[in-house]
């Protein structure tokens, strides 16, 4: 009972809010409804028993990556780039012009179809095989022994990966201050040439 | 009851979102968000099979090396996203085109 009450409020929270981020044109304002979708998955975590996982997606995303999102667009303006030629679509908030929303909206309804109509058979051969169990065992100390027994290569290696992606992110974000040659603007020379030619 | 079916439409939901969002958008840090939904969605479908079909917790195990690598994929790319902001003075994903041929406009 109440684990029906928590689904069918996280997955109220994840489709509204899923529905507000692709509709509104704020992009601070679809980042905190991204906010809301990333803690109704871990509402849906918690009815499937994932008690650490559904508490990792908590610290993980909300703590950390929706934090670096906002950072991000604080940094870098957050503007929306709307294209100022669309007459009815532009009623529609996506941030697009109406070639990208068609394409968006077609390919996504495509994958769409594509997904139930392929696994359509896997959907009703899995109803038979459905284990309802209605106990919730922690599962805590049985992930802390699967992640140093069977899983340590990955492990390890998503270690040396998260090291890795720190290190290089720091590298790639620092100002530089030489700034390599093919990138500086170099219509200054070309210009002063041509008028002197003039 | 909850069924599986539930989780399932749940995460379709989730991923179509993710997609829309990816192809209509043209800020980086927009586009990123939506492969954050994206990969929610694969995260969602493992703990679910791994809660309805299966007995053992691998799909659990696969939830956190998914919510590891998002971690790092959103590290690293918005460290290139701020980089090219600083370059470029601007976000938009048509900007990113140095290594194109030059287009005659």
């Amino acid at each position: 009972m109440f684990s029906d009450i928590l689904f069918l409020s996280a997955s109220t929270l994840i489709i509204a809010s899923c529905v507000l981020m692709m509709w509104t044109k704020n992009l601070m304002h679809s980042c905190i409804y991204l906010l809301g979708v990333l803690i109704g998955v871990a509402g849906l975590y918690l009815t499937l028993g994932a008690d650490f996982v559904a508490a990792t997606q908590v610290m993980v995303y909300v703590g950390g990556v929706v934090i670096l999102m906002l950072f991000a667009i604080m940094l870098t303006g957050g503007k929306d780039y709307q294209s100022k030629t669309q007459k009815i679509l532009g009623l529609l908030p996506l941030m697009g012009s109406k070639y990208t929303f068609m394409w968006g909206t077609a390919t996504a309804m495509v994958f769409g179809f594509c997904q139930i109509y392929f696994f359509r058979h896997l959907f009703t051969a899995l109803e038979v095989q459905e284990t309802t169990s209605n106990q919730y065992a922690p599962t805590v100390e049985k992930l802390g022994e699967l992640l140093i027994t069977d899983h340590v290569v990955a492990f390890e290696i998503s270690s040396v990966l998260l090291l890795g992606a720190l290190v290089g992110a720091a590298i790639i974000a620092r100002p530089r201050k030489d700034r390599p040659a093919f990138l500086e603007p170099v219509d200054h020379h070309h210009d002063e040439h041509g008028e002197d030619h003039h | 009851m909850i069924t599986l079916k539930a989780y399932l439409f749940i995460s379709l939901v989730l991923f179509v979102t993710g997609l829309v969002i990816m192809l209509s958008r043209k800020n980086i840090v927009a586009i990123l968000l939506g492969i954050e939904l994206i990969l929610n969605a694969a995260a969602l479908n493992f703990v679910a099979y791994s809660k309805y079909t299966a007995a053992n917790l691998d799909g659990h195990i696969f939830a956190l090396f998914i919510i590891v690598i998002a971690a790092a994929e959103a590290a690293v790319g918005l460290a290139i996203v701020i980089r090219f902001f600083q370059v470029k003075e601007s976000v938009h994903i048509d900007e990113a085109s140095d290594l194109r041929e030059e287009l005659t406009r």
